[in-house]
């Protein structure tokens, strides 16, 4: 049982929208968060953004009428959605506020004109390493360890897109071959253009309170958040691994759980393929080496053992870096209420969400954060 | 306004023998190579001395950029390399991506850390 509870989510919709303001994207995720949650007004705000311009929280609650209440905003890079919402959680399960609200919001396609742009103070930035080619020393040293093959990092393309089929509000869907996934453009060898998420605008947003037992309400059984390690050659991992690994034990302790093996379905941060195959091993999900054989033969897919992002992933719905951890949450708290139409997992309990965020160089990510959560 | 902001990548200094090396720190309570001159230890927060490493290392892993980045020209190689004895850097390689394993050494000629493959 749990104290804390999930009592309204809501998106935008995720695509390129360089001609919509931040005002409209972050209204049409409150405004159906809060639909959903019953119009009683919100005690804080936590805002979680990485490139929007300063003062955008106050800038665009303002225009809803959210005024007068402690706003918090929160940059942890692609983690920064979830962020708000594991401090969102803490606020109310120790009782500083009543109900909270947690809202992402990135406008990405009027900050770059293609990949993010490395930051210029960072040492690996300063030296040419656009974030993709961050993945692709992960996916190179996997292919050299015969811990995957080529076929099987397009297999989760493949997958992913087949899934945001069925998700509406999904930047990019279609049902692509293994085939067209490798022959597709070459981004940072061997990630090919198909295997990274695009640039995405968007919005997310969640409304938490005290769990009451209401029958719509998505418990929260445990959340973690942790910033990386140093990551080097005391490692025996690819860069991202011990992250996620060690904030999802912290998690499922929290949760009471013995292993990801006992959650339903599982949103992850699958910015890029070889991000997915990382993270379910680091997760337990699946065991080391097998996280591709996992996506290749179905494990991870939609009616596999163990349904990985059934939203169609950042791969998919698109990637506005603060908005993606809540639209992560928004479809596990989907899913576990049963509304999740044509891509629901059948019968899901329990329910979990991983964001990890990188970057800043020597450190095995910036932020990362698991959340668990239960069906009403 | 122009303004001179510092430059973040590992420092090259030319070792008497003319070969190249990071100029970095090493964790007095730990041994934690660190490629930076950064004013305690990353791993535990330990004191550190200035050290320098290289100029050999092996390459853990490397790809291939092939979209603009900033200012720079695609395709162009990166890689990251285990410095013997020393800490795990980023550097641009020759054109091509030489395999996993490959041994390197640093260059002193050029702004970025930069290797190239050895025997
Ligand atoms: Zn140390």
């Amino acid at each position: 049982m749990s104290d804390v509870a999930v009592h309204g989510v809501g998106t935008s919709h995720f695509g390129r929208a360089p001609g919509t303001d931040l005002v409209t994207l972050a209204w049409n995720a409150v405004s159906e968060a809060l639909a959903d949650a019953g119009p009683e007004p919100v005690d804080a705000v936590w805002v979680g953004t990485v490139f929007a311009p300063a003062g955008v929280a106050q800038r665009v609650l303002r225009a809803m009428g959210i005024t007068r209440v402690p706003v918090v905003t929160v940059e942890n890079a692609c983690a920064s959605g979830t962020t708000a919402f594991a401090e969102a959680c803490e606020a109310v399960r120790t009782g500083r506020y009543g109900r909270v609200l947690a809202l992402g919001v990135e406008q990405m396609s009027t900050a770059f004109d293609g990949a993010i742009t490395p930051e210029d103070t960072d040492p690996e930035g300063a030296t040419g390493l656009a974030l993709p080619a961050l993945y692709a020393m992960a996916a190179t040293r996997y292919l050299h360890e015969g811990a995957v093959t080529p076929a099987q990092l397009a297999a989760v393309s493949v997958k992913n897109h087949a899934h945001a089929l069925h998700n509406p509000r999904a930047q990019y869907s279609g049902r692509y071959t293994v085939d067209e996934v490798l022959a597709s453009r070459m981004i940072a060898d061997p990630l090919t253009l198909l295997q990274c998420c695009p640039t995405s605008d968007g919005a997310a947003a969640a409304v938490i309170g005290p769990a009451t037992g209401g029958p719509r309400e998505v418990g929260v059984r445990g959340v973690a958040l942790r910033s990386g390690a140093p990551w080097g050659r005391r490692s025996p991992h690819v860069w991202g691994y011990d992250i996620v690994a060690e904030t999802a034990a912290d998690a499922l302790a929290a949760a009471g759980l013995h292993a990801a093996t006992d959650v339903d379905v599982v949103e992850v941060h699958d910015a890029f393929t070889i991000g997915e195959i990382v993270t379910t091993e680091a997760l337990g999900l699946v065991a080391p080496g097998e996280g591709g054989k996992a996506a290749e033969t179905g494990v991870t897919a939609l009616g596999g053992a163990h349904p990985v992002n059934p939203s169609g992933g950042l791969l998919s719905r698109g990637h506005p870096l603060g908005a993606t951890g809540l639209a992560q949450l928004a479809e596990i708290v989907w899913q576990l209420r049963g509304e999740a139409g044509g891509r629901q997992v059948e019968g899901a309990r329990i329910g979990l969400v991983e964001t990890m965020g990188g970057g800043v160089s020597a450190l095995d990510g910036n932020a990362c954060v698991v959340a668990v959560l239960e069906a009403p | 306004m122009q303004v001179t902001v510092a430059d973040p990548r590992p420092r090259i200094v030319v070792a008497p023998d003319g070969t190249g090396r990071v100029a970095g720190v090493r964790c007095q309570a730990c041994a934690e190579p660190v490629a930076y001159p950064w004013p305690a230890c990353p791993e535990c927060g330990g004191p550190v001395v200035a050290a320098e490493f290289g100029p050999d290392g092996v390459v853990w892993s490397a790809t291939v950029v092939r979209i603009p980045v900033a200012d720079r020209t695609p395709p162009y190689a990166l890689a990251y390399v285990d410095l013997d004895d020393g800490p795990r850097v980023l550097a641009h390689l020759d054109d091509v991506a030489p395999a996993v394993g490959a041994r390197v050494r640093l260059r002193t000629d050029t702004p970025d850390p930069h290797v190239e493959v050895i025997g």
